[in-house]
């Protein structure tokens, strides 16, 4: 009996004590951040979160890991419920979803403050995709845009000179190169039915002079009708049609196609597994020295307005934007901005194909911004497909795209 | 007092308790769900709302928006394709074998237990599986057909809008083909021996016994293989993220994996209610058909 009171007394100290603790850590604040790096590899966010933390600042960061395809769900939920994270990373397009709502602090005066954060050094694509109504809502985290790989063995084998500059030259020169009957296409890109069709497919409308809103144009039909074409000769693989970017890339990497339309994500890749010599070009035109357009792809950081420590997580993200110039020599992402300068890897092809990207992304442009983007994306993915698999002609798939477009617009 | 007693112990009062019990499960575990998503289907939903109840009302509008969508007929008529080409395939397949392995042979038994592996694997993994095997260009699919000469060029399961459904149906079909054989196993060992030697003395032939015989003493068997069939199909979602997404060109797109993208992928939980309140319709009229035609048989 005395035994167990003993028990007892120890056991109410020992609680005491534990309880004691956070009330001493009382001023400690705690950020979560949530974003999707450190899913398949290391990512700035997670390694700064984790560098953060472990500063002695008052400023804990809790970090927790999403998958791409959860994340929107999972905030809107958190959102939703009112458990927002304190700072959140999305894919551009799905930024606007958030900020028109309000769901995302306004940032502009702070940033006006700041020492860190510089609206004006950004470029104009990544600014525009968190900016809404003249007001600053997050900043571009990294970037990213599409050119067009091409290997130079087999240009050199064919008596091809240079890479193609226009869209026409891209279809001589595929037609040129593909040998359906060993198997060898002439080109591949994807034209899948998500956000990745939308991604390669909107560049196409916008460098014609259209855009998400104006959808049906001339050269976006041509376009459709020589993909057609391709695909119908066996120039390119039907499959374009359900390969992602990565799957569709890995078919040129393993010499199965002369060309490939993708990004600077797959560089590192191509530099261990292309067995060929490979360069990158700025994504064709319709005519030479006509408009240039790339897709824009990348994540933003923002936070939600439902924080409860707004100027804790500014900190926060001042310490991200401030470790930008980490983002290409250790994770091999572009930066959203101008003034960063990345240091050569050595790599020669490594190398000449980031000056080839950079270089494109003065011309990509953001997919929005739009609240109900995943909608007009869908319209437009429909569209290529519907287009491209010969169910409806190039003008009633755009057509109805446009008709889709406009009932949500207006 | 007593007798209200013995009554919940032993009596009527016991019998309302446990029935009550089951419906208090049912109501909290279906029945709210499933008012909760006809009370959408008829709102105007967002993620900015969807926490609250009050919401604006919409009326019919999903509905009209749903029919008035582009691939609305495409969507119907794929998951007819989809369910009854399961169904069908799924049904004479396991058929065929259950009565080749009712046949004594050495390991009968255990080749048949062993058929039960597609049965037990996720969805995903069977779908990730049959990806490959359906691929375009490498697929191993081709390679065989390719190899026994039925085909010369590539067939693209995946991305021909005339194959991606088909492609689809033949995953689910060999997915669903082991448990329609165990069912049907069962139906087939429940048939006394003695009915058919007595067929056969009369001299009735092979298929006169089958007709005769194991079809009509299989007949609950057969109704229960294809309702559960029926459940079982317009539950896949599993397949259709890992093979063709619905594409190309929502040419093997079907309600269930509609549903899904108009919730989760365009963030209109309403339409999404809506395609999920005019699946239920159907298999309401779907099981009112089962029922009725089973209704008839004495049961025990």
């Amino acid at each position: 009996m005395q035994f167990a009171k003993r028990g007892l007394l120890a056991g109410l100290a020992l609680g005491a004590l534990v309880a004691a603790v956070p009330a001493q850590a009382q001023d400690e604040v705690t950020i979560t951040v949530w974003s999707i790096d450190g899913a398949n590899q290391v990512g700035p966010s997670d390694t700064f979160s984790k560098e953060f933390d472990e500063m002695d600042n008052g400023i804990n960061v809790e970090y927790r890991i999403l998958q791409f395809d959860e994340i929107v769900n999972e905030t809107l939920r958190a959102f939703a419920t009112g458990n927002a994270p304190d700072i959140v990373s999305l894919d551009n397009p799905d930024f606007a979803l958030f900020s028109s709502r309000g769901a995302f602090l306004d940032i502009t005066d702070m940033a006006a403050e700041s020492d860190v954060i510089n609206p004006e050094v950004y470029f104009e694509g990544p600014l525009n995709s968190v900016s809404w109504d003249g007001r600053l809502y997050g900043v571009g985290k990294y970037t990213d845009t599409i050119g067009v790989f091409y290997n130079k063995d087999m240009f050199a084998e064919a008596g091809i000179e240079n890479p193609p500059q226009t869209w026409a030259e891209f279809e001589e020169y595929a037609r040129k190169l593909a040998k359906p009957d060993q198997g060898l296409y002439g080109a591949t890109l994807s034209a899948r039915g998500n956000e990745e069709g939308t991604f390669q497919f909107l560049p196409v409308i916008q460098m014609s002079g259209g855009g998400y809103e104006n959808v049906n144009t001339e050269g976006a039909r041509e376009w459709l009708s020589m993909v057609k074409g391709m695909i119908d000769d066996g120039v390119l693989s039907q499959d374009v049609l359900s390969l992602g970017q990565w799957d569709s890339t890995g078919t040129f990497n393993s010499g199965n196609a002369a060309m490939a339309i993708s990004g600077p994500w797959e560089i590192d890749r191509m530099v261990e597994d292309a067995d060929f010599d490979w360069g990158v070009t700025l994504l064709p035109t319709f005519g030479e020295g006509d408009e240039r357009s790339s897709a824009l792809g990348g994540f933003n950081l923002g936070i939600m307005s439902t924080t409860e420590h707004p100027e804790e997580a500014f900190k926060v993200l001042e310490y991200f934007v401030s470790q930008d110039d980490r983002l290409f020599p250790e994770f091999g992402y572009l930066p959203t901005r101008s003034d960063v300068e990345l240091p050569l890897s050595g790599i020669e092809k490594k190398d000449a194909a980031l000056a080839v990207f950079q270089e494109q992304l003065q011309y990509a442009q953001p997919r929005g911004p739009h609240p109900e983007w995943q909608k007009i994306s869908k319209a437009i993915y429909d569209a290529e497909q519907a287009a491209l698999t010969g169910q409806m002609t190039p003008d009633e798939a755009l057509s109805q795209a446009q008709k889709t477009i406009d009932t949500i617009l207006n | 007092m007593r007798r209200i007693l013995s009554s919940i112990t032993d009596g009527k009062g016991f019998d309302l308790i446990m029935v009550g019990m089951t419906m208090l499960f049912l109501f909290a575990l279906a029945g709210v769900p499933l008012v909760y998503n006809v009370v959408m289907s008829f709102q105007q939903v967002d993620m900015f709302n969807l926490n609250t109840f009050s919401r604006p009302f919409a009326g019919f509008e999903n509905y009209v928006a749903i029919v008035s969508q582009p691939e609305f007929w495409l969507v119907i008529r794929n998951t007819a394709i989809f369910v009854f080409g399961s169904i069908a395939g799924q049904f004479i397949f396991g058929f065929a074998l259950a009565i080749f392995f009712m046949l004594s042979f050495p390991f009968a038994s255990t080749i048949r237990g062993l058929f039960l592996v597609s049965w037990v694997m996720p969805g995903l993994v069977v779908g990730a599986l049959w990806g490959w095997i359906l691929a375009g260009d490498f697929g191993v699919l081709n390679a065989i057909l390719r190899g026994l000469g039925i085909i010369d060029g590539t067939m693209f399961w995946k991305s021909d809008p005339n194959l991606s459904i088909w492609a689809v149906t033949i995953a689910n079909i060999w997915l669903g083909l082991a448990f329609n054989m165990m069912l049907l196993s069962v139906g087939l060992a429940g048939i006394p021996r003695d009915l058919y030697e007595a067929a056969e003395l009369d001299g009735a032939n092979g298929w006169q016994r089958f007709t005769t015989i194991t079809l009509p003493m299989m007949r609950s068997t057969i109704g229960a293989v294809l309702a559960l069939g029926l459940i079982y199909t317009l539950q896949q979602f599993d397949l259709f993220p890992a093979i063709t997404e619905g594409g190309p060109a929502n040419s093997s797109n079907v309600a269930q994996y509609w549903a899904w993208q108009w919730s989760f992928q365009l963030f209109d939980f309403a339409k999404g209610a809506t395609v999920s309140m005019m699946m239920l319709i159907f298999v309401l009229v779907a099981s009112i058909v089962y029922v009725r035609s089973t209704r008839h048989e004495v049961r025990g």
